[in-house]
């Protein structure tokens, strides 16, 4: 499903060019749950921003499904990260101006195609899922940390990606709700057979996944 | 496309006070634009008007009569001095193809108009006129006849109708259009037959008729060169044939007044540039700094799959949006002021010498939807580059917060 040959990103600084991801191959298979582990700024979130074509790599490959991403042309690879790919960030990332139910369907609105209506019912029956179904018109500073982490869930949801990939996705709630969080991230996995990339610090998490990856300084280790 | 635009006035409501600082800004700055592009056309057409399709070549008054330059060119200014009628017949000057005679007398409580209105009456010879009867722009299918009067463009009577002066009935055989010369616009005109036939009612200032209502006496004599004839050479030989008389020329004054007047347009124009320029600028500092404020939500909507049009587009439309209100409130403020300073504007234009008449209604809507279209055009180009170098950028780069 994921493959990476050579993966290489170099950051240019004023110290130099810093090499935050030196040179990775990986192969994960389709419906895989696997763990990035590794120390503060070993290069997971570049590695992962490289992969879901968030970050355009120094040198090296990304195939996901039989795709070459970064040899897309720029609508192309929109349309990949649009269809293809659902984020869960390390950070609150909604759109403060939108309702939750709104930023929901925002990924579905920008591929544009299915009718607005159907698309709103898929937004609130996600959101429902997630336990948020009271909150569907409330804005993003009116819910919990944790309650906007499942709304982005919900948000990675909505155009039924291939792949998750959540980039610390829990880092900054307590550990009830990162159980929560945890579980409805490992159901959708399950459940739906959608591939998840999951980078994190806990290694009871990343016990819990099919295939682990250790990054150390860039690359990985075996 | 309704998407994009639903998020860009989100991103409007966010900040207001800015959103209403930019509108404003835009507004004054198209205001400017509008009300001088539309000044500039009314006093270009009406330029046209007044001297390119009536213009007298000169004007021959008694010596002493007080000229309004610019009325003058069309009219004669009411005066108690008079000429003989048949002054130019007589002379027969080589360098003159027609002089056209003109009584003027200004009268009050004529009937016409309110109580204490003066009203120019003034007569004119059928024959010898180029000045009046080329202006209607309508009349009754039929001669002219005694008893018949033509209105000025300003006064309003249904064609056919009958209009008392001093009592008397006389029928509204024709109205003029418009030239932007008051004496003109608010004259009533009518054969020398008709004028005189008021005599008995009329005073002067010894009480009596004024002189000009006397048969065979005019005002003064609007002259037309003859082809060839230079104003130099016609000034000459009217000296020196007839005396007791003054000569104004249309020539050098309406130099005098073009240069003045072009001098005027142009620092509309320049201020015009200006406004402009400095606009434009204005939108595109104030969306670079809106793009790096928000490059992180415009990472998130490129990474959640949005294309680099959409991200300019929203951009682009949230600027011409703001701006296109500008342009409208601007339209709208501009039109108001010349509402509001109509009076003294028309005034201190006819004091330098300049006629004038407002644009009409289409084309004032012509400038207006300019002057809005400009606005739109400068958010779009204003927001355009820096929205389109942040759409340039990796999402993940623009989520860290950088470029
Ligand atoms: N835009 C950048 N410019 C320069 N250096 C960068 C940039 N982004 C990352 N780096 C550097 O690259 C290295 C890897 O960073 P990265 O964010 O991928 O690490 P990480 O493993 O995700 O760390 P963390 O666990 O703290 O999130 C770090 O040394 C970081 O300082
Ligand atoms: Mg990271």
């Amino acid at each position: 499903m994921l493959s990476c040959r050579g993966l290489r990103k170099d950051y240019v600084t004023e110290r130099g060019e810093v090499a935050a991801v030196a040179g990775i191959d990986l192969e994960i298979a389709a419906g895989r749950y696997a763990a990035i582990i590794g120390r503060s700024g070993s290069g997971k979130s570049s590695l992962m921003a490289m992969i879901g074509g968030l970050s355009r790599p120094s040198r090296g490959q990304v195939t996901v499904d039989g795709t070459d991403i970064w040899s897309l042309s720029e609508n192309a690879l929109a349309a990949f990260r649009n269809k293809r790919i659902g984020y869960v960030f390390q950070f609150a990332s909604l759109l403060p101006t939108l309702r939750l139910v709104d930023n929901v369907a925002l990924p579905a609105m920008l591929g544009g195609g299915r009718k607005s209506s159907a698309t709103y019912a898929r937004a609130a029956a996600l959101l429902g899922q997630m336990g948020l179904g009271d909150h569907l018109d409330a804005y993003p500073s009116e819910v919990s940390a944790g309650e906007q982490r499942r709304a982005v869930i919900a948000r990675a949801l909505i155009n039924e990606p291939a792949l998750i990939l959540a980039d610390e996705p829990t880092s900054d709630l307590d550990e009830q709700t990162e159980i929560e969080i945890m579980d409805e991230l490992l159901a959708v996995n399950r459940e739906r057979g959608t591939t998840l990339i999951l980078v994190t610090h806990n290694l009871a998490l990343a016990e819990q996944a099919e295939q682990i990856v250790h990054i150390a300084h860039g690359a990985i280790v075996p | 496309m309704r998407l994009l635009a639903s998020l860009a006035l989100q991103n409007l409501g966010r900040r207001k006070a800015r959103s209403l600082l930019l509108i404003m800004a835009v507004a004054v700055a198209s205001g400017v634009v509008f009300t001088g592009a539309t000044l500039m056309r009314s006093i270009d057409s009406s330029m046209a008007v007044g001297f390119t399709r009536l213009g007298a070549d000169m004007m021959v008054v008694p010596e002493g009569a007080l000229t309004n330059i610019t009325a003058a060119l069309l009219t004669v200014e009411p005066t108690d001095l008079v000429l003989d009628q048949d002054l130019f017949a007589k002379a027969g000057i080589a360098s003159v193809s027609r002089a056209a005679p003109q009584k003027i007398a200004r009268v009050e409580h004529s009937g016409i108009g309110s109580h204490h209105d003066s009203v120019d009456l003034i007569g004119f010879d059928p024959m010898l006129d180029f000045t009046v009867r080329p202006w209607l722009v309508e009349k009754i299918n039929r001669d002219m006849r005694p008893g018949d009067v033509i209105l000025g463009a300003a006064r309003d009577a249904p064609l056919g109708s009958e209009l008392l002066i001093f009592g008397k009935a006389h029928t509204v055989y024709g109205r003029l259009g418009k030239t932007g010369v008051g004496t003109h616009e608010r004259g009533v005109f009518m054969t020398f037959d008709t004028l005189e036939a008021l005599a008995g009612s009329v005073h002067g200032h010894g009480g009596g008729p004024p002189a000009v209502l006397q048969k065979g006496k005019v005002s003064g004599f609007l002259v037309e060169l003859a082809p060839g004839a230079t104003p130099l050479q016609a000034r000459f030989a009217i000296l020196s044939t007839l005396k007791g008389v003054k000569v104004v020329t249309g020539d050098s004054t309406m130099s005098g007044i073009r240069q003045g007047l072009a001098a005027l347009l142009n620092g509309i124009l320049a201020l015009m540039v200006l406004m402009f320029a400095s606009t434009a600028l204005m939108v595109s500092v104030l969306f670079s700094a809106i793009v790096t404020e928000r490059r992180g939500e415009l990472g998130l909507l490129k990474a959640i799959g949005a294309r680099r049009g959409q991200i300019v587009g929203m951009m682009v439309i949230e600027a011409v949006i703001a701006t296109g209100a500008g342009g409208l409130l601007g339209v709208a403020l501009g039109v108001l002021v010349m509402r509001l300073y109509e009076r003294s504007l028309v005034y201190y234009l006819e004091n330098i010498g300049v006629p004038f008449v407002w644009l009409d209604g289409p084309r004032i809507v012509i400038v207006a939807v300019a002057a809005v279209v400009m606005a739109s055009i400068i958010g779009a180009l204003g927001s355009l580059y820096p929205a389109w170098r942040a759409s340039r950028r990796d999402p993940y780069d623009l989520v860290r917060g950088e470029g």
